[in-house]
């Protein structure tokens, strides 16, 4: 897929911006706090799943209620052109060639990219909650009809937790609905496991590709870490997805809690689920030493980058396969973080990889970009500078 | 702030459901405009509904007499009770003219967050129509569970089932489907999706 234009109205420091866009490697070049962060984030929302860094609220321009983006959206033989407004706190409206869609989030259907940027580093070496997302995500957009399933789950886990606090200390004859959040829980939380499993276990042949070709040799590992899926059940479900069954990941779910229901009650919360799961991410010591070790705590700074990149371009190399189109790729600032030898790599890599925006506030750290298109952006203003071929 | 009834115009309006401080100065600007008649006739509205409508004794829809349209009408089949949360829901599925059978209204869903539990909503009532047909009535045969397809809605469609499937009745679920002149070509793959994996057998 590729855009072909967007347009940027009250979107975060742009009042109002049309920005073309080539085939290929669009370079975004400009001082840093000008907005080419912002234009990349803009992209982004087009795929309808918000801005991979901020909330809703961040998105409009100061002293407007609502920003606006208008894009032409070329998908196969398809045009589509997408029209959205962001309202904070009012959800976000979203048109298809005029059409209104039922949900913006409908839009992740259509437009699909995958961001990578400085924060991203976070991805191996921050939170679980982290990676728990880049799963949640990557379900979506491979897989439109599974949007609803984290929210369901967070909507089943904050009730029943509600309950497990309130009704020991209440004469509320709540207690026995139980039961019902625990079905409802097992049956959620099931499924979204199922879903993580099953996309982990998709994305891991490209992150060993990706990561060997980035690292030049060595080796990536990545295992989901539960405490209430046997570890059998994991291996094998990462070795062949198709074994993954959610009614056994439920039965699972409901031995566990049925095991701590004395405990869930004193401490007043679910205590297992997937809500506590996380994908670890091991790497080779070294070059010539096999050792496996966590990224998390024993990984370089560059060596964190370099899993991480390898994750996204994973996960790049994923759609295109199952969406047989190429999503956009947004890398923000990220050769500048990278030494020569892997700015040469990845400037190379993204040449196959369809439309790309690639921004940089250092012009030589992208010479390995080879770009179709120059976009400099100043003061929340786009100019295409200049254009060439690579 | 504003002068004293115009204010106190604002505070009461910002108190009724989905009316934030904003919309709530502008509906009361909006008042200020309309003629003497209009603004009588929008208080007597109130006050009239409030003197006037009440819930039904036997499935709390909302009713003019002591029993609703619903339950007076003795073409209905009393065999069938169908379980909405709120009475628009009601008009929601006489809309569709597919359904003959009798209502009961649960007044809500069971929400921990919101502190609902089973007690909170009429459910005690629904299993004394059960087990005492009213006089007239068929026993019941079917209990249609149409609370709304959401995380509540299925916990108390799921509390419903356990508790009235052990009395012999029938407890049917509505399938969650496709909403009527939904945008089936553009990106709708998300409701349709939903729909695929909510499917149900036609015949059993
Ligand atoms: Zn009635």
């Amino acid at each position: 897929m590729r855009v072909e234009n967007v347009e940027l109205e009250d979107f975060r420091n742009y009042r109002s911006a049309h920005v073309e866009l080539a085939e290929g490697v669009n370079l975004i070049v400009g001082r840093n706090a000008q907005g080419k962060t912002n234009l990349l984030e803009a992209v982004h929302c087009l795929s309808g799943l918000g801005s991979p860094r901020a909330a809703d609220s961040a998105l409009v321009r100061d002293g407007s209620e609502r920003a606006l983006l208008h894009a032409l959206v070329l998908r196969g033989d398809r045009r589509l052109a997408v029209d959205m407004e962001i309202r904070p706190g009012r959800g976000t409206r979203a048109l298809i060639n005029k059409t209104p869609l039922s949900g913006s989030r409908a839009l992740s259907a259509l437009t699909t990219s995958v961001f990578f940027g400085p924060d991203e580093l976070s991805l191996v070496k921050g939170s679980p909650d982290g990676r728990r997302r880049f799963l949640d995500e990557l379900v979506v957009k491979l897989r439109p009809a599974r949007d609803g399933l984290r929210r369901e789950w967070e909507r089943v886990l904050k009730q029943r937790n509600s309950l497990l606090r309130t009704a020991p200390r209440s004469k509320s004859t709540a207690l026995p609905t139980l039961d019902v959040w625990d079905e409802s829980l097992c049956r959620v939380g099931a499924a979204l496991a199922a879903a993580r499993l099953e996309v982990l276990a998709a994305l891991l042949p490209y992150a060993l590709k990706r990561y060997e070709a980035i690292a030049g040799g060595g080796r990536i590992e990545l295992a989901y870490v539960s405490s209430w899926i046997d570890q059998d059940f994991t291996e094998e479900a990462l070795g062949d997805p198709d074994t993954v069954a959610a009614p056994a990941l439920a039965g699972m779910l409901k031995r566990g809690i049925d095991e701590i229901r004395q405990r869930e009650l004193e401490r007043g919360m679910s205590l297992i689920g997937p809500q506590r799961d996380d994908v670890s991410v091991s790497l080779q010591a070294g070059v010539d030493n096999p050792t496996m070790l966590d990224a998390r705590t024993y990984a370089s700074q560059g060596d964190q980058r370099t899993s991480a990149l390898a994750l996204k371009l994973a996960e790049h190399d994923l759609l295109t396969e199952r969406l047989d189109d190429r999503p956009l790729l947004l890398l923000d600032d990220v050769f500048s973080e990278l030494d020569p030898g892997r700015r040469q790599w990845l400037g190379d890599a993204i040449r196959s990889m369809g439309q790309a925006l690639v921004s940089s506030a250092e012009p030589g750290a992208t010479e390995a970009a080879r770009a179709e298109c120059v976009i400099e952006v100043a003061g929340g203003k786009a100019v295409v500078g200049s254009a060439r071929n690579g | 702030m504003f002068a004293g009834p115009l204010q106190r115009l604002v505070d009461e309006l910002s108190k009724l459901p989905g009316i934030g401080p904003k919309s709530a100065q502008r509906v009361a600007f909006y008042i200020l405009k309309i003629s003497g008649a209009e603004a009588r006739s929008l208080t007597e509205a109130i006050v009239e509904v409030k003197d006037r409508v009440r819930l039904c004794e036997r499935c709390f829809n909302v009713a003019d007499t002591e029993l609703c349209e619903f339950c007076r009408d003795s073409r209905r089949d009393s065999t069938v009770i169908c379980v909405v949360q709120e009475p628009p829901d009601i008009i929601a599925i006489e809309r569709t003219r597919e359904y003959r059978g009798l209502y009961h209204v649960l007044q809500g869903a069971i929400s921990p967050i919101e502190g609902v539990g089973p007690d909170d909503l009429r459910i005690k009532e629904l299993l004394a129509r059960i087990h005492r047909p009213a006089e007239g009535n068929e026993p019941v045969i079917e209990v249609i569970v149409a609370t709304n397809p959401n995380t509540e809605g299925d916990a108390t469609a799921m509390y419903l089932d356990r508790l009235l499937s052990p009395l012999g009745l029938r407890v049917t679920r509505l399938a969650s489907g496709l909403p009527v002149g939904g945008d089936l070509e553009y990106a709708d793959e998300v409701t349709l999706g939903r729909a695929l994996g909510g499917r149900r057998r036609m015949s059993p």
